[in-house]
């Protein structure tokens, strides 16, 4: 080869090693033309990239230097070298030549992506492609480190894993104000689980899933400081203070997992407050602190990060709720099967005050076929908690129906139209109590009226 | 589109320029109130861009030289972190000033682009370069001795003549996409020679500018165009420059005053980005270079305003100069390269073999200044690279703190 006169230009002509890139898919896009693109569009690009920078790397690349290297070994040096070749090895000058551009075009997607706007839906395509090229880089040191024209190569590809560490640690923090800041506008109907619940709970999960990269990246717990600055009246929340005993929950991302279902939590106590009726607030409540712990509870990964004892928080926090819920939505219909203020002192008649008793037994009519008609569009999505507070109601309402009904039935029976008083059985109150939480009113043939 | 075409750019940018409008625009910070300490800050931020400027015109010898062109640069960077300690060291949630912000961004993202368009167009002064040496090394004694020996043996035939192909070579790779079309298709020369497409009147020219056979038909590709591994084939200088400075507009009283004087700062900067991407556009071979686009009417209550015009006044002047027009780029090291290598292909033209020892003694002055021209550009083309790859850095970094910057809570909304 030396003989036809190649001179130091290299064995592969550059558009060579170009149409070899192009074949893998490696696209010449200005930094402008990416920013532009749509973040799908550049997923599947990166995705393309990762493969093709593999395979550029370690198989074009690899054999050009080794090509290079086994011609250029054996050629005697000219005494012109020192004016001709880039400074350094002068084996490395041709190969430099012939791949630098082909080099500097692969990773200059690559760099375009690192200078991104950060948002969360980027986080874990960075991820990947951090690790992609963290993965490459000792290769590419092999093939380039040798000359200095190369190591230029190197050294921009080693910034560009760096930024995309940078990027990741901003997206994580631009995340967690994300959802912080996230607005209320209207309520969700029903009480129902919330989409940011569900959103921030699946990105945990994802979250805990790339946890070998990103607990070597996240390395500072939150700044809770910095970031909640209350606006108006609201207090800003605060990390809770937790025995933190797994060796897992330790980890500076273990307290970024942790502040961001403190943050959703807070974020949902502003959306709980929309609701007028203060018994869907606590359903609401209820419901969503609930996905969280299951969530939690569901993915092993996810729960060594956060720990049993956050966890052990998240289930008394929704079982608070369920309480709550059940006190403001039930206290007053339970108040009308109470015993007091229905007993007349004194006086020879049986003791009970018949027009009070009968307006106890149409508050108590009234106020639980509102409930009935309200609460049945509420929704509690989970199945087994559904039917937990369904229990839980009814077996504080069928037994005081029932002994209601036992002590005064016969007052009102011996009066007239009893059957405006005494419109339910026992039977009818448990029927009608798994309509709650349907999250669909009552079709009306369900209703049925009992004469006793 | 036409690239190079200083001339016809000169005159709209000539009269462009010189429409200042005596402005009836207040000055950045308004007299008519106690100058708080921002607006102190600000006033020296502008000061010290115009005294920055002013030195690096005071230095007319060097103008877009290598050196000079780095001093360029220092100067871009120290505004660069200047801009950016008044930005976050004054305190302002206002919202006109998210919006210039962003402005400024979208020019910033530009500029980087130009970053690495432009470090290609280093890396091809490089390529001459080594062709320069390749000749100079031709015509050196066989020592490595520089000195002028008194007994060194007359220049032989075979010399000049790998020189002069040399020569050749460089000149073919210099021509601007006028001719190049698709003759010039690819970096390496020696391999596009087997299969020819070289049309072989290159071969006798000192034609600079001598047409080839093929057409340009695939598009008036430069070979600049398939040079560059930085960006597409589309991408035009010329539009870059035109998107970094275009609707740059001065700021008006009242945004000044709700963003505390910021947003004259953040003009300031964006118009200083300008003039440095216009100044490496015009020094520096790159693809589509055009210097079409300019600042409209920069307000003169802007201390650097007329150094700004001063430098641009300068640039055009070289520009438009008879040997320049056609230059790829005006970097002073460029001009060396052309004057060098015509002197050098002039000296050796139709030369008789044995040299006479006049004319040899023509040939081996001739062959020293190439050699010095190799040695200042060995010297000073590396850390001009590492400083246009340094400004890229820094914008990146800027650009992810003012976007950090914007996105926190007091800034929302």
């Amino acid at each position: 080869m030396a003989a036809a006169g190649y001179g130091r230009e290299g064995p592969a002509p550059k558009p060579a090693v170009d149409s070899a890139l192009r074949r893998l898919g490696v696209e010449k896009l200005s930094i402008g033309d990416v920013q532009r693109l749509e973040w799908e569009v550049l997923e599947a690009k990166i995705r393309r990239w990762i493969r093709a920078a593999r395979a550029a790397v370690r198989g074009v690349l690899a054999s050009e230097r080794r090509l290079c290297f086994l011609i250029f070994h054996d050629l005697p040096l000219s005494s012109s070298t020192n004016t001709t070749a880039a400074a350094g090895s002068s084996h490395d000058a041709p190969f430099a030549e012939a791949v630098k551009g082909a080099a500097l075009q692969l990773f200059g997607f690559a760099e375009a992506i690192s200078i991104g706007r950060r948002s969360p839906e980027k986080l874990f395509k960075i991820i990947d492609l951090h690790d992609a090229i963290a993965d490459l880089l000792p290769d590419v040191s092999d093939i380039f480190a040798a000359s200095k024209a190369g190591e230029s190569i190197y050294v921009q590809a080693a910034e560009i894993r760096s930024r995309l560490a940078d990027a990741v640690r901003g997206i994580l923090s631009e995340f967690e104000n994300a959802v912080l800041r996230d607005p209320s506008k209207t309520p969700v109907p029903g009480g129902t689980i919330h989409p940011l619940t569900r959103y921030v709970m699946n990105y945990s999960s994802l979250i805990s899933d790339y946890k070998t990269t990103l607990s070597e990246l996240i390395v500072s717990r939150p700044s809770a400081c910095s970031r909640i600055a209350p606006e108006g009246n609201e207090t800003a929340p605060s990390f809770p203070d937790l025995d933190l005993a797994d060796p897992d929950s330790q980890l500076p991302l273990a307290a970024h997992l942790i502040w961001i279902i403190v943050v959703l939590e807070h974020n949902l106590e502003s959306k709980a407050s929309l609701y007028k009726d203060a018994a869907l607030s606590h359903l609401f409540i209820m419901n969503n602190v609930h996905y969280i712990a299951h969530k939690v509870k569901d993915s092993p990964e996810l729960r060594g990060l956060i720990g049993d004892e956050y966890l052990k928080q998240l289930t008394g926090k929704f079982r608070l709720a369920a309480t709550r819920y059940q006190r403001t939505a039930w206290l007053k219909i339970l108040n009308c099967l109470r015993d007091e203020g229905l007993h007349v002192s004194g006086g020879f008649s049986s003791g009970v005050s018949k027009s009070a008793l009968r307006e106890r037994f149409k508050a108590f009519n009234a106020a639980f076929e509102e409930a009935h008609r309200v609460q049945s569009a509420w929704y509690v999505p989970d199945t087994q908690l559904r039917e937990e507070l369904r229990i839980s109601i009814a077996e504080k309402l069928l037994p005081a129906y029932r002994s209601f009904l036992g002590r005064f039935r016969h007052h009102i029976e011996n009066g007239r139209h009893p059957e405006l008083y005494i419109k339910y059985s026992v039977e009818d109150l448990e029927t009608s109590v798994t309509d709650f939480f349907e999250g669909c009113p009552p079709s009306l043939h369900n209703r049925r009226r009992s004469h006793g | 589109m036409p690239a190079t075409d200083s001339s016809s750019a000169a005159t709209s940018l000539g009269r462009s320029f010189l429409s200042l409008r005596r402005d009836h625009i207040p000055p950045p910070s308004s007299d008519h109130r106690a100058a708080s300490s921002s607006d102190l800050e600000i006033d020296a931020f502008h000061r010290h861009a115009a005294d920055l400027l002013l030195d690096l015109l005071s230095d007319s010898d060097d103008l877009l030289s290598l050196a000079w062109t780095r001093r360029l640069l220092d100067s871009f960077l120290i505004c660069l972190d200047e801009f950016r300690a008044v930005l976050f060291g004054v305190a302002a949630a206002h919202q006109p000033l998210d919006r210039l912000l962003l402005d400024f961004l979208d020019r910033a993202v530009k500029a980087l682009d130009l970053c690495n368009a432009l470090r290609d167009g280093l890396d091809l002064v490089r390529q001459w370069r080594k062709h320069l040496a390749i000749a100079a090394s031709a015509l050196a004694p066989s020592s490595s001795d520089h000195h002028h020996h008194q007994h060194a043996p007359l220049l032989g035939e075979g010399q000049i003549r790998r020189a002069r192909k040399a020569l050749t070579d460089l000149t073919i790779l210099m021509l601007d996409d006028k001719d190049a079309g698709g003759v010039v298709g690819q970096r390496n020369r020696s391999f596009g020679r087997a299969g020819s497409r070289d049309s072989h009147s290159h071969a006798h020219g000192h034609h600079r500018r001598s047409s080839s056979g093929g057409s340009s038909g695939s598009g008036s590709a430069s070979h600049l165009r398939s040079l560059s591994w930085s960006v597409s084939r589309t991408w035009s200088a010329t539009r870059q420059l035109q998107a970094i400075g275009g609707g740059l507009t001065v700021p008006r009283a009242h945004d000044i005053t709700a963003t505390g004087g910021l947003a004259s700062a953040v003009y300031t900067m964006a118009a200083l980005l300008f003039v440095v991407s216009w100044a490496l556009v015009a020094a520096i071979p790159c693809q589509d270079r055009g210097l079409q686009a300019h600042l409209t009417a920069v307000p003169r209550s802007f201390p650097w305003a007329g150094p700004v015009m001063t430098l641009f006044d300068r640039i055009l002047d070289e520009s438009k100069k008879k040997d320049r027009k056609h230059s790829c780029g005006l970097l002073k090291e460029i001009h060396q390269i052309e004057r060098c290598s015509r002197q050098l292909m002039e000296a050796t033209d139709a030369a008789e073999f044995p040299l006479a020892e006049e004319k040899d003694a023509e040939v081996k002055e001739a062959a020293l200044e190439l050699v010095q021209v190799c040695e200042s550009l060995k010297d000073g083309l590396d850390p001009l690279e590492r400083q246009v790859r340094e400004m890229f850095h820094r914008v990146v970094r800027t650009r992810t703190e003012i976007l950090d910057y914007l996105s926190r809570p007091h800034n929302a909304g």
